[in-house]
């Protein structure tokens, strides 16, 4: 188990240095990871082969995130898909000594009072997974088909905006393609620009 | 870390405190937003300009118009008095930065000026005017705090114009890039590899600046990746730009070429370039201008067959089909030589235009598609022939040239045929050129900023795609069964068009009369009128039953009537007729176009449009009667206030020349709607609708709201 879990972590990182700079575009294989949860369990995306899998770029310190947080928008979704069967993982890549970097306990206290409903949030101070899908944004998204295939990527909704006013009169862009896809229908929108806050990265990186 | 002392309070508050729009964050006051006029007082209908001012804390910035892989431009919101008008923001050249994880933004740092001009009506009631305007930001320093303010102007009315704050606005204007120099002075060209744009810009002022970017300026969903260089040398750059969303016909980007004296420097000055945006329907196909030139190949092709239907050739394809009709009892491998004879006829004018084209490109003259037309004497010429050709069809004599000099050339009969194929085959395509259907537009659009050799590649694919259906007929003659049978008939269908041709030549005399005026057109025809009298003569006299003398004479009088008529009609009285300009074709509420009038429309804040025309141009003509001078269209002109200007190219004028290459355009009809001073025009598709006319006009009310 623990080789295993050390492989994963390797190709991880390999994959991450391979896919450093460039976006794996819409269609192709989504690379795997591995990292922690808020609760320490260890969360891969090879597990949930088979099943849709929504993958959100997190920061509690970003306006653009706090824009759909604070609305419950975000929530409402987790909840509306997570109940139909989809995956979704929040992810935090921000790096340690940046602003939204959170260990454990601060992203528990976090999930617990924006009473967030994803599948998990995952913890990745090293931005490996930021790194293996090109995120520079938060929130950014990606929806991974069940035959591990990234079926979306970009932003969340059409008003790149921070102001959650905005929010009724947007097209959600997840919404969609979640809605599309569960439907067997092809994604007639599946990509967009990602906008917000950007993820943040070790200096050294 | 403050941060989470902040969220450990409980999300509820940050959350309270991010819709109240926070300017403080720390007790620190991010940005300072002002507003400031140029002028001390407002004139009736004197345009000046306000700026918002933002002013940043150290380390914090806001945003260029394309932020980048994060961050938000700044948008302001005006509540001006009725009649009042705003243009867009002008952006001053950012600075670029790069934070960790390769993000790399476009921003302003510590102080920034979004100027933007105002019109104020020409009658101003109140003694003093409240300008206000609503600023939305997102500033960022590690973390982003968005901002916004209500800001307000009093100004009173004046009736002198006078200069304030002339420090600032002069600090920023100077950071706005300029437009795009002239072609003579510079190039920009875009090509296409895989998912890579790549831009190549040469001029011969970038060896003054030693560091050159490329900030770009995504349109709609694009996502584009990190601009960068990929080679320079003493008059040329190449930047690779990535573009990562699928838009596989993304052939070009709107940006700014920034140049400095090192990266982010304050003497940092730029050109705009931008790619004009093509007003599509969604019903209508027609052609982006992105395409690799495998699709530009394929696009000459598509057009050089639609060349068969223009009613430019019509008649004379007419002709040729009747020609195979002809040979339709003749062995198979005798029509397919015929059609191969006709075909050749098709590539040879093709080849030939390519190498001509290119001979004039290197001898430096401006050359475009369907110039050829603006030459009055191309289309006398032309004229000659149509007349030459109907009174062939007609019977008044017949086309024999072969038998004295082609029959020693070619020996055989049979061979008679396919030389009158061949030059058929040259015919059919010298008519076909002022045909520019929208796919040819952009093929040959296409072809003209490439080398020579793809220019011929490209007029080689539009021979092809004319001559296909003639090699498939000639190749397969099983299919000419679909043709009627020969008969009595074909003598009338032949004299019928021969009135083809006629009306024809009435459309080259109306050209030549729209370049040369009523006395020009009167003089040409004259001369046909004697054109036709030789023609007359050698089927009437030049039989083989006439005797050798009599041939003899009948020959020397036709060449001197030829000469004469020549000398005296075109060389004399055609040669002297007047040039009668735009005003002829100018009628009712259109200006004629000048650079200078145009310019200085938009500089007052109007909005423009410009037809580009042509006397010779049948779609020109068609589009101009179905849309410009429908009921409907006129109104939504008058009521969005629109400045309309005609361009008359049917003289080839040489500046409008120059701005139908500007916009990629080997000829005309070319339609540009230039909404407001600083927007990017609107180049409408060639075969224009009202649909897509009344659309655009609606949104630039809403773009100078």
């Amino acid at each position: 188990m623990k080789t295993k879990l050390l492989l994963t972590a390797v190709t991880t990182l390999a994959a991450g240095a391979l896919y450093a700079s460039d976006v794996p575009p819409v269609g192709s294989a989504a690379p795997d990871f591995s990292a922690p949860d808020a609760n320490g369990k260890t969360e891969t995306l090879a597990q949930y082969k088979g099943k849709y899998v929504v993958l959100e770029w997190f920061n509690p310190e970003c306006p653009f995130v706090k824009k759909h947080y604070g609305s419950d928008n975000m929530q409402k979704l987790q909840a509306e898909y997570t109940g139909k069967g989809v995956v979704w993982l929040t992810i935090d890549s921000n790096a340690p000594g940046t602003e939204g970097n959170l260990n454990a306990d601060q992203a528990k206290k976090v999930m617990d009072s924006w009473k967030t409903k994803q599948t998990a949030l995952l913890l990745d101070p090293e931005s490996a997974i930021a790194k293996a899908y090109g995120a520079k944004n938060t929130p950014n998204m990606v929806v991974i088909s069940p035959e591990g295939k990234i079926v979306y990527e970009g932003a969340i909704d059409s008003k790149a905006t921070p102001n959650p006013a905005d929010i009724p009169s947007s097209t959600n862009y997840v919404k969609a393609a979640l809605d599309e896809a569960l439907a067997g229908k092809a994604i007639s929108n599946a990509q967009t620009k990602p906008y917000g806050c950007s993820v943040k990265y070790n200096k050294s990186s | 870390m403050p941060s989470l002392r902040q969220l450990s309070i409980t999300g509820c508050v940050i959350l309270l405190a991010f819709s109240a729009r926070a300017q403080n964050y720390q007790g620190k006051e991010l940005v300072k937003a002002s507003l400031v006029a140029d002028t001390p007082a407002v004139v009736p209908g004197k345009s000046f300009n306000v700026g918002l001012l933002l002013r940043m804390a150290p380390g914090w910035h806001t945003y260029w118009k394309y932020s980048g892989d994060a961050g938000l431009p700044t948008e302001i919101k005006w509540n001006l008095p009725p009649g009042w008008k705003v243009g867009e923001i002008q952006w001053p050249i950012p600075l670029k930065t790069i934070d960790p994880g390769d993000i790399l933004t476009y921003g302003y740092q510590d102080e920034v000026l979004l100027i933007q001009e105002i019109t104020p009506p020409a009658k101003i009631d109140d003694s003093s005017i409240k300008l206000s305007a609503q600023a939305d930001w997102l500033v960022c320093e590690k973390i982003c705090i968005p901002g916004s303010a209500t800001l307000s102007l009093e100004l009173p009315k004046s009736t002198v114009a006078e200069a304030k704050n002339t420090d600032i606005f002069a600090r920023y204007q100077r950071l706005l890039p300029k437009r795009f120099p002239d072609s003579n002075a510079a190039a920009a060209n875009w090509s296409r590899t895989g998912s890579d744009l790549q831009l190549k810009v040469t001029s011969d002022q970038l060896a003054n600046y030693q560091t050159i970017d490329f900030f770009p300026l995504p349109q709609g969903n694009t996502v584009v990746g990190h601009p960068a260089v990929e080679s320079r040398d003493g008059s040329g750059i190449t930047f690779k730009v990535p573009v990562e969303s699928s838009d596989k016909d993304l052939s070009s980007m709107p940006g700014v070429l920034v140049f400095s004296s090192s990266p982010n420097s304050n003497d940092r000055t730029g050109w705009e370039l931008g790619a004009p945006t093509i007003a599509a329907h969604d019903d209508l196909q027609l052609p982006k201008p992105a395409r690799g030139l495998f699709g530009f190949l394929l696009f000459g092709f598509i057009g050089g067959f639609i060349l068969n239907l223009m009613p430019c050739v019509l008649p004379v394809i007419s002709l040729k089909i009747f020609g195979f009709i002809q040979h339709a009892g003749k062995d198979r491998r005798a029509i397919f030589r015929n059609g191969l004879a006709f075909i050749s006829g098709i590539f040879v004018w093709f080849v030939g235009l390519a190498l001509l084209l290119i001979a004039l490109k290197a001898a430096g003259h401006q050359i475009t598609w369907a110039s050829q037309f603006t030459n009055p004497y191309f289309v006398l010429a032309l004229s000659v022939v149509v007349l030459v050709f109907a009174l062939d069809l007609f019977g008044v004599f017949e086309i024999t040239l072969p038998q004295s000099l082609m029959h020693r050339m070619l020996q055989s009969s049979t061979r008679e045929g396919e030389a009158g194929s061949f030059f058929q085959g040259l015919f059919a395509t010298a008519l076909a050129t002022p045909c520019t259907a929208p796919f040819l537009g952009t093929a040959i659009g296409f072809a003209f900023t490439q080398s020579s050799s793809i220019i011929v590649l490209m007029f080689a694919a539009v021979a092809a795609g004319m001559s296909a259906p003639y090699f498939l007929l000639s190749a397969q003659p099983a299919w000419m069964r679909f043709l009627p049978r020969p008969g009595p008939w074909m003598v009338h269908v032949k004299q019928f068009m021969g009135f083809l041709l006629l009306a024809t030549l009435l459309f080259l005399i109306y050209v030549l009369g729209a370049q040369r005026g009523l006395e020009g057109a009167i003089w040409a025809s004259c001369f046909l009128l004697v054109i036709a009298l030789g023609c007359w003569m050698k089927g009437a006299f030049i039989i083989p039953a006439a005797s050798r003398a009599k041939r003899s004479v009948t020959i020397l009088l036709m060449l001197l009537l030829l000469l004469g008529s020549t000398a005296y009609f075109i060389g004399d009285k055609f040669q002297g007729s007047k040039m009668e300009l735009a005003q002829g074709t100018s009628g009712g509420d259109w200006q004629p176009f000048t650079l200078e009038r145009l310019k200085s429309e938009r500089d007052a804040g109007h909005a423009v449009f410009v037809d580009f025309t042509a006397a010779w141009c049948l779609t020109c003509k068609f589009n101009e009667k179905a849309v410009l001078e429908n009921s409907e269209v006129r109104e939504a002109f008058e009521r969005h206030a629109v400045v309309k200007l005609k361009a008359d190219w049917t003289n080839g004028d040489p500046v409008i020349t120059k701005l139908l290459q500007q916009f990629g355009r080997p000829g005309v009809p070319l339609y540009v709607l230039y909404p407001g001073r600083s927007q990017e025009p609107i180049v409408f598709p060639e075969l224009l609708t009202k649909n897509i006319l009344l659309d655009k006009l609606e949104t630039i009310s809403v773009a100078s709201r």
